[in-house]
This record gives C-alpha cells, sequence and structure tokens, in this order.
C-alpha cells in the first residue's frame, strides 16, 4: 500500500479511529500489528511470509545472542542469522544479477552455459527490513541493548507499517521503547502529524510525479546523444524527483507516525544544501548512511586503523551501499564515485591537517564517515554557497550512473551534458524546462535557507492565517494535480 | 505553535480547501463541461475482466480511438440485448490486446476489431496497451480497491479528470511555443469528448458544430501526418504483423470464437490520404484473406459510406448512433449473432 493511494486514506481513517477507541495497550498494539501486515500484504500477500520469517527468527536469534556465554556459540548464532538474514535478501535482490554475472565470466573463460532465466519477485521493502532486523541481531551480539521482552513489541518493532517499505530505518532503541507504554497523539502531535503527511504528499504527488517525473523519464527513457540543455534538464529533472520523492515518503512516514503518538527519526535534512559528501551523507537518507557507518565502516576499521584503511574502509563503504539501492553495476559505479568524492575530500583535510576524531563506536549527532562538520562550514557564507553549489553539481554527476539503467545509456547521457554529443534534435518542450529549472532552482535556494532549521522549527514563527493558507496551498495542489497512486522509487530498491 | 493556534489553522486550512474544491466544481459544471472517467488501467482491465461473460450475449471490442467513439454503446445493447466490452484504446495499435485474447483459453467469445491502419500496421509495440496487460497482471490488491475507490469519487466530481482539469493539464493550456524540432504533445480542446464508465468516448454536442475546436484538432492530425501520403509499412514488417494476427485470431477461433474485421469512417483529411498511405488492397482486403475473416468497411455500404467526421476521424455522438444502427444491421445480415453451434 501506498500512502498516495485511497486504499490508504481509508486505511488510515480506520486505523486512527481504532487506536483512539478505549481498548487496552496490548489490544491497540496487535491492531498495529495487524494493520502492518495488511499495509504490507496489501502489496503482495504471499510475501508476508518472508516478512513473518524474519521477525520470527530474529527474536529468538537475538535472544539467545544476548544471553550466550560461550563465545563460540554466540559467533555461530550470528553467522546463523547473518545468512538467515542476507542470504533472503541475496537471493530475492541479487539472485538474477548474480547469475547474471555467472553466466557472462564463465561464458567469457569458453563454457558456454545459458540457464534458465529465473523469474524472481523483488518482495518490497526487503532491503529496508532486512536491514532493521540485521541491526537488533548485531546490537544483540554485542549487548549494546536489550533484548526486546515481548514478541508482539519485537513484531511491531519490525513491521510497525509507517517505516516498513522505505524506512526511515529503525534501531531497536529509537522505536521498541515507545511499545512499552501507551502512546497517544495529543492534539499538537496529531495536527503536526497532519501537515507533516500533507507536506510529504506534496513533494510526492506534486512535485515528484506531476512536476518532474515526465522529463525525466522521457531523457532516461531517449536513446542516442542530446542536447546539453535537455540532457541537464533531464538530469536535473531526475536529482528533484529522486529527493522529492523519497524525502516526501519519509515525512510521510514520520507524519503518520506521529498522528499515532509515535516519533520516528528523521531521515533528510536539505541534502542539497550539503557542503561536500562527507555533510551530504550527513543530510541524504540519513537512517542508511548513519546504519552503513555503525555496521559497515566503524566494524571495517572506520578511521582507527590508519589513513589507508581508513580509505579502503570508506571506499568499501560506499561500493556496498551502492549495491544496496539495487542490483545493477551501475549501482555500484554511483557508490563508487561517491567514495571517490570522500577521498577528494579526506585528502583535502588530509592536506590541511583538520582535526578528525577517531570514531569508536556509534557516535551522537550529525556525526558523518569523516566526522563532524568543520566550524569553517558551519557558516552561511558566499564561499560555502558556492561550494554547495558544487557539491550539488557532482551529486547530478552521480545521479546520471544512480538512474541509467545501463553504461551505454549513462555514457550518452554524460557526454551529452557535456557538450561532446554532436548534432541532436532538441526533446524537452519549453514549459518542461520551465517546470524543472523553477523547481530546482526553488528547491536548492529553500535548502540553502532551511540549511539548519527544521520545519516544524520555522511553523512557530508563522501567523496562525499564514500557515492555515500556506497548508491549505498545499493540499489544494495535492488535490489538483491528481497523480495517480504511483509507487516510491525507493520501493525497488 | 500552541495548540489552539494550530487548531485555527488547521480549520482555516478546512474551509479555504472546502472553499476551494466546491468553487472549482461549480465553476466547472456551470462551464457545461461533462462528467468523465479517467481512461487508465484500471478501467481498461475493468472491462478486461468482463470477456469472460455469457459468450452469446456480449462482444468484445478492441481497436484504436475510432471504435470508441464511433460504437454506441447504449444503442447496440438495446438493439442487440448483448453487453458490449469495450477494449479499445485511442491512439495505440489493437494487435497487442488481440495477441491477449489469443493468448487466453478461457477467452471463447466474439471479438471485433477495429482497423485504423495507420495504428494498426506500424513498426513498434504499443506501450500503452502493454502497460494496461501488466496491470492487469500485475495489480496488487491495493491499486485494485484504491482504482475502485477513484472510480466512485470521479462519479461524483467532474473535476477529477486528469486529462483535462488537472494542475498538468491546466499548465499545457498555457500552450508555450516550443524550440524548433520538439515534437511536443497534443493539446485537445476540452470540450471535444469525454469517456463515459463503459469507456464510450462521446464527442460533445458542442464540438460537433464548433469548427474553430474542429480546427484545433484537425491541425493537431495534420501535424501528426494526417496529410502525409507516405506509404505504410511493407515488406517483412508487414509479413510478421500478419503473422501475429494470422496466429491469434486462429486461436481464438479454434476455441470457438468469432472474430469480424471493421474499418469505421473517416473524412476529410483522413479520407483523402489514407487510401493513399495505406491502399485497401495491401492492408485491410489482405488482412481479411490472411486471417480469412470477415470485415466490413464502411465504404462498402451505402448507409455507412458517405459520414462525415468533424474532424476527420471521428463521429459525432449522434452519427454513432445512427452508424452502430447501421453496423448492427450489417453484422446480422452477416449471421454475427447467431451463435457458433
Amino acid at each position: 500500500m501506498v500512502f498516495n493511494s485511497y486504499t490508504f486514506i481509508v486505511f488510515f481513517i480506520i486505523m486512527l479511529g481504532l487506536h483512539n477507541m478505549p481498548f487496552s495497550w496490548k489490544v491497540k498494539k496487535i491492531n498495529l500489528l495487524l494493520a502492518s501486515y495488511i499495509f504490507y500484504a496489501a502489496w503482495n500477500p504471499p510475501f508476508i511470509l518472508l516478512l513473518w520469517l524474519s521477525t520470527v527468527v530474529d527474536f529468538f536469534v537475538g535472544r539467545a545472542l544476548y544471553t550466550e556465554q560461550n563465545l563460540y556459540k554466540k559467533r555461530l548464532l550470528l553467522v546463523l542469522s547473518l545468512i538467515g538474514n542476507l542470504g533472503m535478501l541475496c537471493f530475492f535482490k541479487y539472485g538474477n544479477f548474480i547469475l547474471e554475472n555467472f553466466v557472462t565470466m564463465v561464458n567469457f573463460m569458453g563454457w558456454d552455459f545459458h540457464p534458465a532465466e529465473p523469474n524472481i519477485i523483488l518482495p518490497a521493502g526487503i532491503s529496508f527490513y532486512t536491514f532493521t532486523t540485521l541491526c537488533y541481531t548485531i546490537d544483540m551480539y554485542k549487548q549494546k541493548s536489550q533484548p526486546v521482552k515481548s514478541m508482539l513489541d519485537f513484531s511491531l518493532f519490525v513491521t510497525f507499517f509507517p517505516h516498513l517499505v522505505a524506512g526511515p530505518i529503525v534501531r531497536p532503541p529509537q522505536l521498541v521503547p515507545q511499545f512499552e507504554t501507551e502512546r497517544k497523539a495529543s492534539r499538537q502531535q496529531l495536527l503536526e502529524g497532519l501537515f507533516l503527511m500533507t507536506l510529504g504528499l506534496f513533494m510526492k504527488v506534486v512535485l515528484a510525479d506531476s512536476m518532474l517525473s515526465g522529463t525525466a523519464n522521457d531523457i532516461f527513457g531517449a536513446s542516442g546523444s542530446l542536447p546539453a540543455l535537455d540532457a541537464w534538464m533531464g538530469v536535473l529533472a531526475f536529482s528533484g524527483q529522486i529527493f522529492f520523492d523519497f524525502a516526501g515518503y519519509s515525512t510521510c512516514a514520520i507524519g503518520t507516525a506521529a498522528c499515532l503518538g509515535f516519533v520516528l527519526p528523521q531521515n533528510f535534512f536539505y541534502p542539497y544544501a550539503a557542503i561536500g559528501f562527507s555533510d551530504f551523507w550527513r543530510r541524504w537518507h540519513i537512517t542508511l548512511s548513519s546504519w552503513l557507518r555503525d555496521y559497515l565502516y566503524i566494524p571495517l576499521g572506520g578511521n582507527r586503523s590508519g589513513t589507508f584503511r581508513t580509505y579502503i574502509n570508506l571506499m568499501l563503504t560506499m561500493l556496498l551501499g551502492g549495491l544496496w539501492h539495487g542490483a545493477n553495476w551501475t549501482f555500484v559505479v554511483w557508490g563508487g564515485l561517491h567514495g571517490f568524492y570522500l577521498w577528494v575530500e579526506k585528502a583535502i583535510a588530509d592536506y590541511r591537517k583538520d582535526k578528525v576524531t577517531p570514531i569508536e563506536s556509534t557516535p551522537p549527532g550529525d556525526v558523518g564517515v569523516l566526522g563532524a562538520l568543520p566550524e569553517i562550514f558551519k557558516a552561511k557564507t558566499l564561499r560555502n554557497f558556492s561550494i554547495a553549489l558544487f557539491t550539488f553539481f557532482l551529486i547530478n554527476v552521480t545521479w546520471v550512473f544512480f538512474r541509467a539503467t545501463t553504461f551505454t545509456q549513462a555514457w550518452d547521457l554524460l557526454t551529452s551534458m557535456f557538450g561532446f554529443s554532436g548534432d541532436s534534435k532538441p526533446m524537452l518542450t519549453t514549459l518542461a524546462i520551465i517546470k524543472v529549472s523553477t523547481i530546482v532552482f526553488c528547491m536548492v535556494i529553500a535548502h540553502w535557507v532551511m540549511r539548519d532549521k527544521k520545519v516544524m522549527d520555522v511553523i512557530p514563527t508563522l501567523s496562525w492565517q499564514v500557515f492555515g493558507a500556506l497548508w491549505a496551498l498545499l493540499l489544494i495542489l495535492l488535490i489538483w494535480s491528481q497523480e495517480s497512486s504511483s509507487s516510491f522509487i525507493y520501493f525497488q530498491f | 505553535m500552541p495548540t489552539n493556534l494550530m487548531t485555527k489553522a488547521a480549520i482555516l486550512m478546512l474551509s479555504l480547501v472546502a472553499i476551494s474544491v466546491v468553487s472549482w466544481e461549480y465553476f466547472l459544471r456551470s462551464q457545461g463541461h461533462q462528467r468523465g472517467y479517467d481512461d487508465d488501467e484500471a478501467l481498461w482491465a475493468k472491462n478486461r475482466s468482463q470477456v469472460y461473460g455469457v459468450t452469446d450475449k456480449s462482444t468484445v471490442f478492441i481497436g484504436s480511438s475510432r471504435i470508441k467513439f464511433d460504437l454506441d454503446i447504449p444503442t447496440w445493447e438495446q438493439k442487440t440485448g448483448e453487453d458490449v466490452v469495450q477494449l479499445a484504446m485511442h491512439g495505440s495499435c489493437p494487435l497487442f490486446a488481440l495477441e491477449n485474447l489469443g493468448d487466453d483459453e478461457n477467452f471463447k467469445g466474439k471479438l471485433v476489431v477495429d482497423v485504423t491502419e495507420g495504428l494498426f500496421f506500424k513498426k513498434d509495440d504499443d506501450e500503452a496497451m502493454g502497460k494496461r496487460i501488466k496491470y492487469l497482471k500485475d495489480a496488487t490488491p491495493s491499486e485494485k480497491v484504491s482504482a475502485k475507490l477513484g472510480m466512485a469519487v470521479e462519479s461524483i466530481f467532474l473535476f477529477i479528470d486528469k486529462e483535462k482539469f488537472s494542475l498538468g493539464a491546466f499548465l499545457d493550456d498555457l500552450r508555450i511555443s516550443d524550440r524548433k524540432g520538439v515534437r511536443g504533445g497534443g493539446i485537445f480542446p476540452k470540450k471535444f469528448a469525454y469517456v463515459d464508465f463503459q469507456r464510450q468516448e462521446i464527442m460533445t454536442d458542442e464540438f460537433a458544430v464548433d469548427t474553430n475546436m474542429q480546427r484545433e484538432v484537425t491541425d493537431l492530425w495534420s501535424k501528426w501526418g494526417a496529410l502525409s501520403d507516405k506509404h505504410g509499412v511493407t515488406g517483412d514488417t508487414l509479413q510478421k504483423i500478419f503473422t501475429r494476427v494470422k496466429t491469434s485470431v486462429a486461436k481464438i477461433k479454434e476455441r470457438g470464437g468469432k472474430v469480424i474485421f471493421v474499418r469505421t469512417p473517416s473524412s476529410g483529411g483522413y479520407g483523402v490520404h489514407e487510401p493513399i498511405s495505406h491502399p485497401r488492397s495491401e492492408y485491410f482486403d489482405k488482412l481479411l484473406s490472411i486471417t480469412d475473416s470477415p470485415g466490413i468497411h464502411f465504404k462498402d455500404y451505402p448507409e455507412t459510406k458517405d459520414f462525415i467526421c468533424p474532424e476527420w476521424s471521428h463521429l459525432s455522438k449522434s452519427d454513432a448512433v445512427k452508424y452502430t444502427t447501421s453496423l448492427i444491421k450489417i453484422m446480422e445480415n452477416n449471421q454475427w449473432f447467431k451463435t457458433a453451434n
């Protein structure tokens, strides 16, 4: 079920009603759990079995990991859990990819091997809930938090519908304690939640789907070369689309949870105002980047094992982060480019002898893989804005690999963007160019202006009349756009 | 913001939204617009699921926009006592739909295939129809429920019509000129036609008499090649299309189904240039002989040969009734309504 559908409106109204009925907390939690299963099953009912399997296995393995004293047994349990979770992810998400690459490799080596094409359907949200359950078992292994006492709370932690399909990726300490005592949204929280849902849907439906997706699809679907203007507009359109699509989903998720009295972690913080790539990853898909930092980069050694290893760890983290997004080498290259940009940034920091504290364990707050943002980059100066624009330019280059399905397509687009396309026919209408340039310009400026502020912190500075009118405008545009319930881009990851 | 002010803002928001929606709806109704349905995958799939009705009680139609306009469903249903399952799609090649029905072992019914040569005989497969067939197979339970709820909302509000009254349609209406060489989409007059729940496309009475609006549409047809005499596909491409059609028709007939090809009226620019770009002997007539199927060409019958399409391609509402009546009569003479056994 997607947030931008009539089905969800009905589902959510029923849920809100049930959650505010005078039932016991346990009954309300059961309601939430059943609703979460319905939310998931509304996409493809059989895949709910995978979700159950993952939940049951990790609940018991997690508890055993926490209490087991024998190190060998403990390690065996962890390996079993990792094989179970990652094995499922590998089969469904990377099965085709692994087979394709294997066939290419053996054919190259002279073995004429052509197996039947497997027909594997990717279960929605498998990458997200796998990471949610993985961090639980790893935390249990390291005894970083207490095991969840009840199966009901653990199931709800894994399945809670606002975050289930596309995040934010939650950690046990962020959500599990919220299930221990009764939660009901205050009127303030309910209204804020409803506003966030409106804002998230506006971003997704009006900006991503109605205004930008068409141009991005046209340009990335074109074959051959394009004029530089068209190529850039297509890439900028995708840049805006993916932000509004995914940040819109996260905003809806946070708003939906708030309406029920729960708090989910923030997932985006004006990423296109990032000064450098370390800053970008503090602001883009925050819960994934912090997950990768805590469960991959730091265990690999992080920045504690010398400069060379830091570079290697950075690149490995970004390459695997790229692969997490999809089973295609283009995603790996996308991650690799980000890794390369981080290398350059680290080299500059090393050259300037910036002081970077070794990251020992999960750091608090907004610490990225290269440590906290240096003070010099915190001021809103013209110099920093120029660096932010340059960062945005480089990010757009990476999006080409993220969106293109083949390297040929990516190469065609890149050569077109930089004017090496030769004679080519214009494709985009003037209206499309106006829409993309206006929205992307406003988006970048808004990100810069709002760089350090949260939306909900700005609202109290407005009069209620202005806020009410702005809220109405978002909803009117949402109704007016009449986009059908298209899926969110991150569902495929 | 304190809770009391937040509540006031929410009330203001709801009031403004309600006023805007009601005013917009009232304005559109006062302008004489008619309620239509979004002719999307869900509506097509709803109709597609009805092809398994009692074989001698329904006829399935596939093709492009002409049969959607020219077949008046109430007239057909009233005069024949049979149901219509309209699966044609504007701007589309019916080959995909034909293959879909041919491959469906459970379809054993009567099928009318509308032939608009420029669309039927084309090089590429049809993405829009492919999307609909994919929806038929892959739609999730949530999508199906959403579609039903969406149709219920569409039946109440006139302004819920993406092609005509959405934000995107409004921006398109600004008609900003494009760079040379850009092939922009067509913007049809809002009062050209509307789609009803059975997927019939109905030309509005206002359009049928307004030559300015008609000119807007004929200009679009001209831009898209209506006045071109360029010969349609030939050689291997054409042969492959014939083979695909023949295979699917044979499958349907083997199961006891019936297939007939229909060429609906065209006039004006299309009337002059279509016979040149797609000579009947090379396309329509050959299709009938290759598939060994009956066909009805509007030029062959005195009651249908002189229809005038206001914008060269589709019949007005009143002419659609007349054409449908004539078509039924011709088909009766072809033993169409007689059960196979």
